[in-house]
């Protein structure tokens, strides 16, 4: 099978086999380990569909009812768990509570100023003379204007007819004296404390009932105001002059006996009240305030054009300076429009106020709709001042910023206003008093801004009225941010923005924006962190918390990267999940990495063994081997949760990568894998483990049946595979970043599944063990069924796949890796050590299949060689025992034909032999040892037939056993050869075979071979050492013409050192040339070197010239005068084939040099097989014979 | 009982025993030298920090059986400690290595021992597990020699590891004797684990052919799959 192909297409087969037949099964094994190797593999999954559940459904702290509460709840929230303090020194107004009731009073009083009446008789003055025909006003009525105002100013009845009088009767001044109290030095402290709280009152000396005051400012000697007032000019400019008088404001005093009252205030409205009778007690001087000191400014003293000036106070009874107060003056035909401008304001905030209580209006709503009446009221105001369209925008700005730090308005007004306001500021048409006022508005209302993004996840993400208030709040940064502040301008007060980080260099919007951004980042990892409270602390808890905070970071993450990047980029050009990532991966790193340190460390090893020889049938519960029970589940459960944040930490990792494709590597937690590397191995050995657990569960409910028509494996070897192919996933969603931990892992990988190779086998082997075996009356015998084709099968399936398994592991790609980061010499010394482990890995299967195989064969064994046994004993009386093993062998060989490979099958064929030899061998020898032949290895001889049996003992065969065994095994050979060669494979079978010929042979024969054994060791003398004979021989027709010519170098035979010698010529084998004559040459005395020179002719029978192995013998003895033999000298033999069958005069013929030799052991084959035949008188006196012509030791001593 | 004598009959010549061999030690001691020259009878003076383990395998004959050594050659470093540390579970042989000439790497012998011990799992006891202390660099001259082979015996004995030996990489002294000797004692271990395994079953008999034990031969014998 195609390797390649056969890997890919198994996880579909083991698809298919899912859903055909055996879902149970898979059930099953999946039971074994709780599904180990299917959560690591989908892991991933789980966690990206529990993420993408959270990220569609906000978490419950941030359900949009809280928000609706009214943030009053946040606070508590925040209070109550403590954590907000940690976000730090939240000021009132960034925290956005209600501000304490003296606060709102202050700023009450400071807005307004005290001169409340003036503005409303201003007001009602307007409204009594409302200009324009087409109008607002027109629409309401003057009345329905006059209760709106009373209403908004809260004036009593009396009070209102009372200054509605004087507005009646009041003629519009024709001149008006404009003052701007600016600020005051060094002034004389009044208060116990060193300071003075000092507001200013200005009068003119000819009508000191109307006087105007500043606001108070308190503790301080230096006191700015920056306050416009327009007076009304008397007559006669020349004789008045304007009275400016600096007091100390000293509420102890005038307030002692109201401060119970303040307590039994309830809301604004009865506050004012009481402050504004504090207020009127003051003016009137009728209290204990101080006056700190007086200047007197002569009206004619100011010149037409107006001037700026400081003053020095004095005081009657002190001649010291009480200090100074610095006034800007000038005269105007109508309203000053800073003073008009302020008035404005003001109107408008007590407008608005008004209008926000009465309306209700939510918070962040309000945009700019006031009703009818208060419409009507502030155009004509509008109107009347002479206000511009910016200078009315300005005033709504002013005013807006103040009024939204406590009531909260829709951020889209403010754009619109900073749309009309931005060109006059940026032209530069406005004065520096207005870009001042412009700049305190924005400073109030950037809090707020900051806010709202920093509590952005309070909202709903993707909300479309949470993403258009974001929207509109990004616009007025950036509105504001193009836009030139006063250098001189502090936009971040510390007060306000106690969360700012201290840097000395100087704020930009965009920077304060992205401390917004990581302050809120940071507020809300301390939430999560909060509300995810480790329940209990064992580690895996512990890493299970980790699992979750970060889960929970990342859904922040994902809903930035959905929702609010773009508003911000596009808007600010502000990268918002970058920033995020940025403060969410530092702090999870810190987090994350001493813990997974810790647990790497303290993993406890996984102890387990796997003993191939032991037979695990217990299974997980078994006590031996694999048992769970010696393995204990806590270092399993810590290894599987330490991945799966390993994963999540990838994961985190993935979507920082995605963010910042540049710099990614820049953080912390780019480094994460590093701190797992503990735990790597771990996880290897659990999945090894858990591996081995699975294999040997899997084998345990295979049937081994073929999965399927196509194939010829089972289900075991489809699991294993997919075990496999789990642990391959495994490696791949580690995706292990560093290449010598990915080599060394690799490597351990391959160590690994060569085990679980290894083990499969053995537990393949075992199972298939007891299968086969046949029993019946007569006999009992081994089948090869499927099952051990199926086995073996899956064994080499599996082994099939180890190649392409490595290659998916990436190892190319790692070596090439290395190539780069380290250098090619080191890649390729990992690389030589990889394919060693492969290999290796390869050939211990390999290995294992034989071992298997030879088992298999093992157990065939006992029947073959039965049947062979039999059928040696009886093959000419019944031929049906080689029926017998013919059978056998073809029904079990055509077994394995049908279901192993080819390779396998050969390799059956090879080991059948292999044994067989072996078997047989050992027969032959024992017997010709005549001893017991030790074929246990092979065969259990109880499970041999009696007469089989009695095949073992020691019991001489006559040459007819082993012909007859030698008939059967050619005709078994031949038959179930693959290839059509003769020669065998088997060493031992080809030894066996020889063995067989050889003892199957009839004495005669035996003796014969013993012969062509000589002849052919004759032919390897390569030096001569006891002569040699020189011939000439030819066949004519049916005659052997042989010619001895001479000899040299005989022997000396006598005790005179020298040979009487001749040469006898005889034909072999002796039976079929019994009637042949043996002709001799004469005797040549005394002579190491005779020349015989004689010719003989002897005729043949055609049948004798056609013997195939015929042999001339030629024997050269020493002429004993005095014994009855003669003595051997030594022999040659030449044979048939040597001879040339040629007419030609033999003198013509080349002459043929025979080395002399003689018989020296019975080592040969043919010798030894006749020495056996002790009962045989022939071959008894042949072996007697060669032996009486071995060299005697004696003859030589004699000579000394 | 059944008649075993014939075992290993005919045909062990192609089957050899395999067995899986650690070297720990100090970087720098020549771990990898001793492993090169024992496969590949090799000596390269400036080879390379290993990276995490190396593999080789060799066949030699002890005592004329064959055995198959999986050689496993590990990384020294300290930051490698996590990369070898998992290679150590199913070793059959361990080998502690230093150099003569590095005081300090012999004092770390212990360490490795008990890096070994933690993960490698070894039940019994380091008296019944093959464990040989190396000391490698043999061939330095006598002037920088260290550690003295009194003080490695000693050592040894303390620690109760049987096998140990000098040799020199770079000379090739001692090199093919010292996994000789490991696999000696491993034959030795084994022998005696079977016969106390014997004595446990069959007490009144002593069995020298206790077939099978938890020992964990696997076959090798590459020769029959040439697949010519």
């Amino acid at each position: 099978m195609d390797e390649e192909s056969m890997w890919k297409g198994f996880y579909d087969k083991l698809q298919q086999q899912k859903s055909i037949e055996e879902q149970v099964h898979d059930y099953k094994i999946q039971e074994v380990d709780d599904s180990f190797f299917e959560k690591f593999g989908s892991i991933l999954k789980q966690a990206s569909q529990k993420a993408a559940l959270e990220e569609s459904t906000p978490l419950a702290p941030l359900k949009e009812a809280e928000e609706q509460d009214g943030e009053q709840k946040v606070e508590q929230d925040s209070k109550s768990i403590l954590r907000d303090s940690d976000s730090g020194n939240e000021t009132l107004l960034d925290t956005d509570s209600e501000p304490e009731e003296h606060d709102k009073i202050d700023r009450y009083v400071e807005a307004v100023g005290w001169n409340v009446d003036e503005l409303y008789l201003e007001v009602l003055y307007e409204i009594l003379h409302n200009v324009g025909g087409c109008d607002v006003g027109c629409e309401v009525g003057q009345l329905a204007m006059l209760s709106y105002i009373q209403e908004a100013f809260k004036i009593a009845n009396d009070k209102h007819t009372e200054l509605l009088t004087q507005a009646e009767a009041k003629e519009p001044p024709e001149l008006m004296l404009n003052v701007e109290v600016v600020e005051a030095k060094d002034l004389v402290p009044k208060d116990p404390n060193g300071l003075s709280d000092p507001f200013v009152t200005i009068y003119l000396m000819s009508n000191p009932s109307h006087r105007y005051n500043t606001s108070v400012k308190s503790g301080t000697l230096n006191p700015s105001w920056e306050e416009h007032f327009s007076l009304p000019m008397p007559g006669s400019v020349q004789e008045d002059s304007l009275v400016l008088e600096v007091w100390d404001f000293d509420p102890a005093e005038t307030v002692k006996e109201k401060m119970t009252k303040i307590f039994e205030v309830k809301g604004v409205k009865g506050l004012r009240k009481l402050m504004k009778e504090i207020a009127i007690t003051a003016s009137t001087g009728k209290h204990d305030n101080e006056l700190i000191g007086t200047s007197n400014i002569p009206l004619k003293s100011i010149p037409a054009g107006g001037m700026n000036m400081w003053y020095s106070l004095s005081k009657k009874s002190k001649l010291r300076r009480q200090g100074v107060v610095k006034v800007r003056l000038n005269f105007s035909s109508e309203k000053n429009s800073q003073v008009a401008a302020q008035e404005h304001r003001h109107l408008l905030r007590i407008i608005l106020l008004h209008e926000l209580e009465n309306s209700k209006v939510a918070p962040y709503w309000w945009c700019g709709n006031y009703s009818a009446a208060a419409e009507a009221i502030l155009t004509q105001h509008v109107a009347q001042s002479g206000l511009s369209a910016t200078d009315n925008c300005l005033a709504q700005w002013a005013v807006y910023c103040a009024v939204t730090t406590d009531h909260p308005l829709s951020f889209a007004l403010f754009n619109i206003l900073l749309d009309k306001i931005t060109k006059p500021l940026q032209s530069g048409l406005i004065n520096e008093e207005d870009v001042k006022l412009f700049w305190d508005g924005a400073r109030k209302l950037l809090p707020t801004c900051y806010s709202h993004i920093r509590k952005l996840r309070k909202k709903t993400a993707g909300d479309k009225t949470v993403m258009k208030t974001l929207k509109e709040v990004l616009k007025i940064l950036y509105k504001l941010s193009v836009l030139d502040a006063p250098e001189s301008l502090d936009l971040f007060p510390v007060n306000l923005y106690g969360w700012l980080r201290d840097d000395k260099e100087k704020l930009t919007i965009h920077m304060v924006l992205e401390q917004a951004v990581i302050q809120g980042a940071s507020d809300w990892f301390v939430h999560i962190l909060d509300n995810n409270e480790c329940k209990d602390n064992t580690e895996d808890t512990r890493l299970q918390h980790l699992i979750r905070v970060i889960q929970l970071v990342r859904s922040d993450l994902q809903r930035a990267v959905e929702y609010y990047d773009r508003v911000f980029v596009e808007v600010m050009g502000f990268p918002y999940s970058k920033a995020l990532y940025g403060l969410y991966e530092s702090k999870l790193a810190s987090l994350v990495e001493s813990e997974v340190v810790d647990v790497c460390k303290s993993l406890k090893r996984l102890r387990y063994s796997e003993g191939s020889t032991t037979t695990l049938a217990g299974g997980i519960n078994g006590e031996t081997g694999l048992g769970a029970s010696a393995v204990g589940s806590e270092p399993l459960t810590m290894g599987t949760t330490l991945f799966e944040l390993y994963l999540t930490l990838q994961r985190f990792l993935t979507l920082g990568q995605g963010l910042n494709e540049t710099d990614w590597q820049s953080y912390a937690i780019s480094k994460f894998h590093a701190w797992f590397f503990g735990g790597v191995a771990q996880w290897l050995d659990i999945a090894a483990y858990k591996a081995l657990t699975r294999i040997e569960k899997a084998v345990d409910l295979d049937t081994l049946a073929p999965v399927d028509t196509n194939v010829k494996y089972s289900s075991s070897g489809v699991d294993t595979l997919a075990i496999f192919y789990q642990i391959k996933i495994f490696w791949q969603q580690l995706a292990w970043p560093d290449v010598e931990g990915c080599y060394t892992f690799v490597a351990k990988i391959i160590d690994d599944i060569c085990r679980c190779c290894v083990f499969y086998s053995d537990k393949m082997a075992s199972r298939v063990d007891n299968v086969g075996l046949v029993t019946n009356v007569f006999e009992e015998r081994f089948e090869v069924t499927t099952d051990w084709c199926v086995a073996i099968n899956n064994i080499d399936y599996v082994r099939q796949s180890l190649t392409p398994f490595v290659h998916e592991l990436g190892m190319e790609e790692i070596i090439q890796k290395m190539c780069e980061a380290r250098s090619p010499v080191e890649a390729q010394r990992c690389k030589e050590t990889l394919q060693n482990v492969i290999a290796n890995a390869i050939d211990t299967v390999r290995n294992k299949i034989v071992d298997l195989l030879e088992i298999m064969v093992r157990k065939m064994m006992p029947s073959i060689t039965r049947f062979l046994m039999e059928g040696a004993e009886l093959l000419h009386q019944d031929c049906s025992s080689m029926d017998r093993v013919m059978r056998y062998l073809e029904a079990n060989l055509d077994t394995l034909y049908q279901h192993l490979n080819n390779e396998n099958f050969s390799r059956t064929l090879e080991i059948v032999w292999e044994q067989l030899g072996e078997v047989l061998y050992e027969l032959i020898q024992a017997n010709l040892e005549h001893r017991r032949a030790k074929i246990t290895r092979y065969i259990d001889p109880r499970r041999l037939s009696k007469s089989a049996a009695a095949s073992l003992d020691a019991k001489r065969r006559p040459p007819s056993f082993f012909s007859n065994l030698h008939e059967c095994l050619k005709i078994m050979i031949r038959s179930f050869r693959q290839d059509n060669k003769d020669t065998y494979s088997s060493e031992t079978l080809k030894r066996v075979e020889y063995l067989l010929k050889l003892h199957g042979m009839e004495t005669r024969e035996l003796i014969h071979q013993f012969h062509l054994e000589r002849w052919q060791e004759q032919q390897t003398i390569q030096e001569p050492k006891m002569g040699m004979l020189t011939v000439r021989a030819q066949f004519v027709d049916d005659i052997l013409k042989i010619e001895i010519m001479n000899a040299r170098n005989l022997t000396p035979a006598d005790s005179n050192g020298l040979c009487d010698s001749y040469v006898r010529v005889a034909l072999l084998p002796e039976d079929s040339f019994a009637n042949v004559q043996k002709p001799k040459t004469q005797t040549h005395n005394k002579n190491l070197f005779p020349l015989y020179d004689e010719i003989f002719q002897i005729p043949l029978s055609p049948e004798q010239r056609r013997l195939t192995d015929g042999l001339i013998h030629l024997v050269v003895k020493d002429k004993d005068m005095f014994s009855v033999s003669n003595t051997f000298v030594g022999e040659a033999y030449l044979h048939f084939s040597e001879v040339p069958d040629t007419p030609a005069p033999i003198s013509s013929l080349p002459q043929q040099l025979l080395p002399l030799s003689r018989p020296t052991s019975i080592d040969g084959e043919a010798i030894k097989a006749l020495e056996t035949r002790q009962g045989d008188r022939q071959a008894r006196d042949f072996v007697k014979k060669q032996r009486a012509k071995f060299p005697s030791t004696k003859q030589f001593f004699s000579l000394g | 009982m059944v008649e075993d004598s014939d075992r290993g009959y005919g045909r062990t010549a192609n089957k050899s025993t395999l067995l899986k061999i650690v070297i720990l030690g100090e970087g720098g001691v020549g771990k990898s030298c001793l492993m090169s020259r024992f496969i590949s009878n090799h000596f390269d003076d400036h080879s390379f920090h290993t990276i995490g383990v190396e593999f080789m395998n060799k066949t030699i004959e002890v005592n004329g059986k064959p055995y198959t050594l999986q050689v496993w050659d590990t990384a020294g470093q300290e930051r490698f400690k996590s990369l070898r540390t998992p290679f150590y579970r199913g070793s059959d042989i361990c080998i502690l290595a230093y150099a003569i000439d590095d005081r300090s790497s012999f004092n770390n012998i212990k360490m490795w021992l008990n890096e070994f011990l933690h993960y490698a799992g070894v039940k019994n006891g380091i008296d019944r597990y093959p464990f040989m202390v190396v000391g490698n660099k043999s061939d330095v001259s006598s002037k920088d020699r260290e550690v003295t082979f009194d003080q490695l015996k000693q050592w040894c004995e303390e620690n109760k590891i049987a096998t140990y030996i000098e040799t020199s990489a770079k000379n090739d002294n001692n090199v093919v004797e010292a996994f000789s000797m490991a696999v000696q004692r491993w034959v030795d271990l084994e022998q005696r684990a079977e016969k106390e395994l014997g004595m446990l079953h069959h007490p009144d008999t002593v069995t020298l052919h206790g077939s099978s034990t938890a020992s964990n031969i696997r076959a090798t014998c590459c020769s029959r799959f040439s697949e010519a």
